[in-house]
């Protein structure tokens, strides 16, 4: 008989303690991150899309090699007054990339004339868009600038977060990473 | 992370900054403030110039029958007036309440689980989200399995919506806010909202599916019996009361304890209590939610007894089930918290329809906490805890609640 009260008293008890878990958890400051608006700021040594920089790359070819999944490939001419190569067009396919860091790791000048940046906003709407195109004369492709994607879809009075993933410098044809 | 009035609330999550964590808590107590302050403020303005919506609506009423009488129209038109006002009024409720018993629910779901439930739709905190929700579903493709008894297939989703939008007639949203001021609302409730069973199991046996079938008949055995508990609680609030009408019992909760305790039936020492909580389980198990969602278990029956229903039939059972939720917190609030009464005179300034909003919420997050909290438990075990513990404590207390009654009349 008296189990069975105390029984009763446990079970309650019990059932208490559990809503005060949740009850608990209901103020809790939310894990979620409002993605387009609010961005993470990702590792320092995250691999995220290449950078390359026309004006310091020598067309050594050495990237082209060391690249695994065949991604990169440029073509240059020989500057017969310099006696050095000069560069035509340098290109980088994203939909074969597999960020490894090799092309990086192989370059020879310095700074890097292809890195690796924190920007991972890599969705393109079609194949071709994948494959982006470097020229002396167009340092900075359509295709490659930040948040272009998400820039399609907004509606008037929206604003992207600020893009941690990419400081402003490197979006400019300035390379200034060296990892 | 800095220390401040927030770090009270909880703790600091890894993946974010001190100052978004602050930042948050301050937007949302601004935001709190943003939403009640007006709302209070427009309360109190309306409560001096106007008074309770109850009386306003009365005076409107006949304001209205003199003009019919002076302009000549024809005898039915007050009559009409009078049963289509009140009519209109429920019908805005029936579709107003749902919705916004859906929206915590889907918010106060995300947050226990720490995470932010809709945030897109309607801008501010995901609002319009169930609106969006019930548009989807009344456009969406209208399958019937070619198996179906297509007539019953049909009338099933019906069957369950009907006797929830009838049971809102006889609840008292506050003095004379009534839909229809039954003497034996009570019972017309319960009656009535016990004919949904006869939904669940149509849709069970007309869907031609195993799972819905096992879902109806369990629908059924459930909810039949957790009707007699339920019923067999609200018998000492009666007694107390010496009625049945909603409003009556609500009425005869008013005054208080040495002046501290307002006279509610739940604050009846003991009996009121334990009979709430038979009610409050009761209510639970009988809109199938989750610790007693047998009915739909999604780990064993898939969807149980709508497994073969989509769009807007899909829609209607969903709506009936939250109209279900709001109508027992309702029925709750007239028959333990003391309606819409204020619980102290120098409250009296807020409007009682606020105050009963206030309590059947309340009641209403007690519900969705504990859905979001207890897992679902076994079928016999279900069966057991009705028959063995539920009915027997419920007829326990009518037992103490008749002799204090006699106790008193001594």
């Amino acid at each position: 008989m008296i189990s069975y009260f105390t029984n009763i008293y446990a079970v309650t008890l019990g059932l208490l303690k559990g809503l005060k878990v949740t009850l608990a958890h209901l103020f809790q400051p939310a894990l979620t991150v409002q993605y387009p608006y609010e961005k993470l700021t990702v590792s320092e040594r995250f691999r995220g899309a290449l950078a390359f920089h026309p004006e310091t790359c020598i067309s050594c070819d050495m990237c082209v090699r060391a690249c695994p999944s065949d991604c990169i490939s440029l073509e240059a001419k020989r500057n017969e007054a310099t006696g050095k190569k000069d560069l035509l067009w340098y290109k980088i396919d994203f939909a074969k990339c597999n960020f490894c860091r090799l092309c990086e790791e192989i370059c020879p000048t310095k700074p890097k004339a292809v890195h690796h940046t924190r920007e991972y906003e890599l969705t393109f709407t079609s194949r071709e868009d994948f494959v982006v195109r470097w020229t002396p004369d167009v340092p900075q492709p359509k295709g490659s600038e930040p948040g272009q994607v998400w820039s399609k879809f907004l509606t008037k009075g929206q604003k992207l977060g600020p893009n941690p993933g990419v400081p402003a410098s490197t979006t400019g044809s300035k390379p200034v990473a060296q990892i | 992370m800095a220390k401040g009035p927030w770090t009270v609330l909880g703790p600091a999550v890894g993946s974010q900054t001190a100052d978004a964590i602050k930042r948050r808590y301050l937007m949302s107590f601004v935001m709190l403030g943003c939403i009640f302050g007006p709302i209070f403020a427009v309360v109190v303005g309306v409560q001096l110039k106007v008074g309770e919506i109850g009386p306003l609506l009365g005076r409107a009423m006949d304001a209205f029958s003199v003009f019919a009488a002076q302009r000549g129209a024809p005898v039915w038109v007050v009559p009409a007036a009078s049963f289509l006002v009140p009519c209109l009024i429920l019908a805005v409720l029936f579709n107003l309440a749902p919705v916004v018993v859906i929206w915590l629910e889907l918010k106060i779901a995300a947050h226990i689980q720490v995470r932010m439930g809709p945030m897109w739709v309607g801008r501010f905190h995901g609002i319009l989200q169930p609106v969006a929700d019930g548009l989807k579903l009344m456009l969406k493709e209208d399958i019937v399995p070619a198996e179906a008894d297509r007539w019953i297939h049909y009338l099933a989703p019906v069957v369950v919506l009907v006797p929830a939008f009838v049971a809102y007639a006889p609840v008292s949203f506050g003095p004379r806010l009534v839909g229809i001021d039954l003497d034996t609302g009570t019972l017309f409730v319960m009656a009535v909202s016990g004919l949904s069973t006869l939904g669940l199991l149509m849709a069970g046996w007309a869907s031609q599916n195993k799972y819905s079938a096992l879902g109806g008949l369990r629908a059924a055995a459930q909810t039949v019996s957790y009707e007699i508990p339920r019923v067999l609680s609200l018998l000492p609030v009666v007694m107390w009361a010496g009625t049945l009408s909603l409003s009556g019992i609500a009425r005869a909760q008013e005054g208080l304890w040495m002046g501290i305790l307002p006279k509610w039936f739940i604050f009846y020492p003991g009996i009121g209590l334990i009979a709430y909580v038979i009610y409050f389980i009761c209510t639970v198990a009988e809109t199938n939610r989750t610790p007693f969602d047998i009915a739909e278990a999604e780990s064993e029956l898939v969807s149980g007894f709508n497994t073969e229903y989509s769009g807007m039939k899909f829609a209607l059972f969903f709506l009936a089930e939250y109209a279900y939720v709001f109508l027992g917190a309702a029925v709750g609030t007239d028959l333990f918290f003391g309606g819409g009464s204020a619980p102290w005179n120098f409250l009296r300034f807020i409007p009682s329809y606020v105050w009963f909003i206030a309590k059947t919420l309340g009641q209403v997050f007690l519900i969705i906490l504990v859905r979001w909290t207890y897992p679902r438990i076994r079928v016999d075990r279900l069966m057991e805890f009705c028959w063995k513990f539920l009915v027997p404590w419920s007829l326990v207390n009518v037992a103490l609640a008749g002799a204090l009654i006699l106790w008193r009349a001594r």
